[in-house]
């Protein structure tokens, strides 16, 4: 089993309640907190999911997109065999990617191995943290089972977000990736990552109402 | 990246503690040694090892997890780095209380292989260190052998520079460390005129389009997702170095790792006393300084891509903007 998300790119559209969403859960939740030093003056804070702004082409053929960024829960993922004493390990079970947090020693070399930039640094701890897949919400057998998927997956207001099994061809997931073409993030790293994305489609050639009325005309 | 304190410390420490018990070991095959010649060696080596020592402890941020620290010797180079810079260290405070309690015979066969068994121990403390460094993939500038040979020649070099000055300061003859010294002097800068042309290419090999998915360029980053450089809580990444800087350190680096010990030495062949090669050594010493800062600040890490910011370009078509806007926009962006 290899629980992953999918992202849906055409649905995205940045408004960062996923990153928030994340945030909130996290910080009251079993993983947190994830900290700020100033939190009233400074965003530089810690997130475990990012929403990176691109813009691609040149003017006037341009497009912008929104791409949240958290752990990848690779299935080869770089940050576990380096880590020295073994604080970074997957999960054989789901294939979810921890850290645990009392045997972590905050050297930072997984930070340096994960190609992402994914994984942050806790000053205050000293320890590294990074997304859980809310590992604490999808295995509560207390919460509703429309409930068990990560926070950034439930808040989505697009339902750009998709959770399940990346490794059963008959979920959701591995169905949106095999007909639509999910990619996963740099792939010349070799890490192969779990959570895809499905690419945007071509966007429309801006017609004008007059074409299409000269157009109608011809043909009618 | 973030170069820190403790790490250029550790490294370099390491390095020099490396290179002086390997000229040492050298020292001792040519049977020239004498009991003030390794005190000063030994005394030098344990220093640089403790710095190292030290500086790899305070490296950690979360001292009550270092008892796990040997945990993963099947696949962590730091692990391994652990077990063999302990293992060196050891071997060297062993040589130490040997050759003060025991007063062996120090140009007889059994002490040389001692110190050539210790040596070998901290060339392979060096290698495993570099071995960390090298095979990670994300770090693009280090993710080759180069990286290794940087470290094991650079230790060398320094530790031959110092075993010269240690050589005046006892009055021995010269033993052919100063023609030791210019002919790693060479390699060294063969092995960082390669690193620094691979440290060029993997500025190059950023790649928004594997990055992002993204069908056409150019591209421009616009937010890096709530972050500001110098990107506090990710360490791995920062914005890049401007050329000029650059340029200016590695100028520099030459300068103190090569121009002035050269210099030095050749002064100091018509001079009596150490004091030209230690002025070499001291310039070397703030060579592999400056080397080993630029090694880890100009690295590239492959998230990159997320980070780097575009810089502002005035839109071609907008009307005159709102100052107001555009001032709480830019500062929204991190800019």
């Amino acid at each position: 089993m290899q629980l992953t998300i999918i992202t849906d790119l055409n649905k995205c559209v940045g408004c960062k309640s996923c990153q928030v969403s994340c945030k909130e859960h996290n910080t009251s939740g079993a993983f947190g907190p994830v900290p700020d030093e100033h939190p009233y003056q400074d965003p530089d804070g810690m997130w475990w999911n990012r929403i990176v702004t691109m813009e691609s082409g040149e003017y006037p053929n341009t497009q912008v997109m929104y791409l949240p960024k958290a752990c990848m829960h690779c299935y080869d993922a770089p940050c576990v065999p380096v880590c020295p004493t073994g604080a970074s390990y997957k999960r054989a079970d789901n294939g979810v990617v921890l850290v645990d947090y009392e045997s972590c020693i905050g050297c930072q070399l997984c930070m340096w191995a994960c190609p992402y930039g994914v994984r942050e640094f806790d000053e205050e701890e000293g320890v590294v943290k990074k997304c859980t897949l809310c590992i604490d919400r999808i295995e509560d057998e207390t919460l509703p089972e429309v409930e068990r998927q990560p926070a950034c997956v439930q808040s989505c207001p697009t339902h750009a977000r998709t959770f399940g099994d990346l490794d059963d061809p008959t979920s959701e997931v591995s169905k949106l990736v095999a007909e639509r073409q999910g990619f996963g993030l740099l792939p010349e790293l070799g890490a192969r990552p779990a959570v895809h994305y499905l690419p945007r489609r071509p966007a429309p050639s801006p017609v004008s109402r007059d074409e299409i009325s000269a157009l109608l005309e011809e043909k009618y | 990246m973030k170069p820190s304190i403790q790490l250029l410390a550790l490294t370099i420490g390491q390095g020099l503690a490396v290179g002086l018990t390997v000229a040492l070991a050298y020292l001792a095959s040519r049977g020239v040694l004498t009991p003030p010649l390794v005190w000063t060696f030994l005394g030098a080596s344990l220093f640089t090892a403790a710095v190292g020592g030290v500086a790899s402890f305070f490296h950690m941020h979360h001292f009550s997890a270092a008892r796990y620290i040997l945990r993963r010797l099947k696949t962590s180079w730091l692990s391994r780095e652990a077990l063999t810079t302990g293992l060196f260290g050891g071997l060297l405070f062993l040589l130490a209380l040997w050759t003060l309690l025991a007063t062996p015979s120090l140009n007889g066969e059994g002490y040389g292989i001692f110190v050539w068994g210790v040596a070998f121990f901290g060339l392979l403390a060096l290698f495993v260190t570099a071995m960390l460094y090298a095979t990670i993939p994300a770090m693009l500038s280090w993710h080759s052998p180069t990286t290794v040979l940087n470290f094991l020649v650079l230790g060398l070099y320094g530790g031959a520079s110092w075993a010269i000055v240690l050589e005046a300061l006892s009055h021995r003859p010269a033993a052919a460390l100063g023609t030791i010294q210019l002919a790693l002097l060479v390699l060294v800068f063969i092995i960082k005129g390669l690193q620094w042309h691979i440290f060029r290419l993997a500025r190059q090999r950023i790649d928004p389009a594997t990055g992002f998915g993204l069908p056409f360029a150019p591209y421009r980053l616009q937010d890096t997702g709530t972050t500001k450089p110098p990107y506090r809580t990710q360490t791995q990444t920062q914005p890049g170095l401007d050329p000029a800087s650059r340029v200016s350190k590695q100028v520099a680096t030459i300068l103190f790792l090569g121009v002035v010990p050269v210099i030095a030495t050749v002064f100091g062949m018509h001079a009596q006393g150490g004091g030209f090669s230690l002025v070499g050594a001291a310039s070397v010493t703030v060579g592999l300084g400056l080397e080993r800062w630029l090694f880890f600040r100009d690295a590239t890490h492959s998230s990159q891509v997320f980070f780097n910011d575009a810089p502002d370009v005035p839109s071609r078509v907008a009307e005159a903007v709102n100052t107001k806007r555009t001032w709480a926009s830019g500062r929204s962006l991190g800019k």
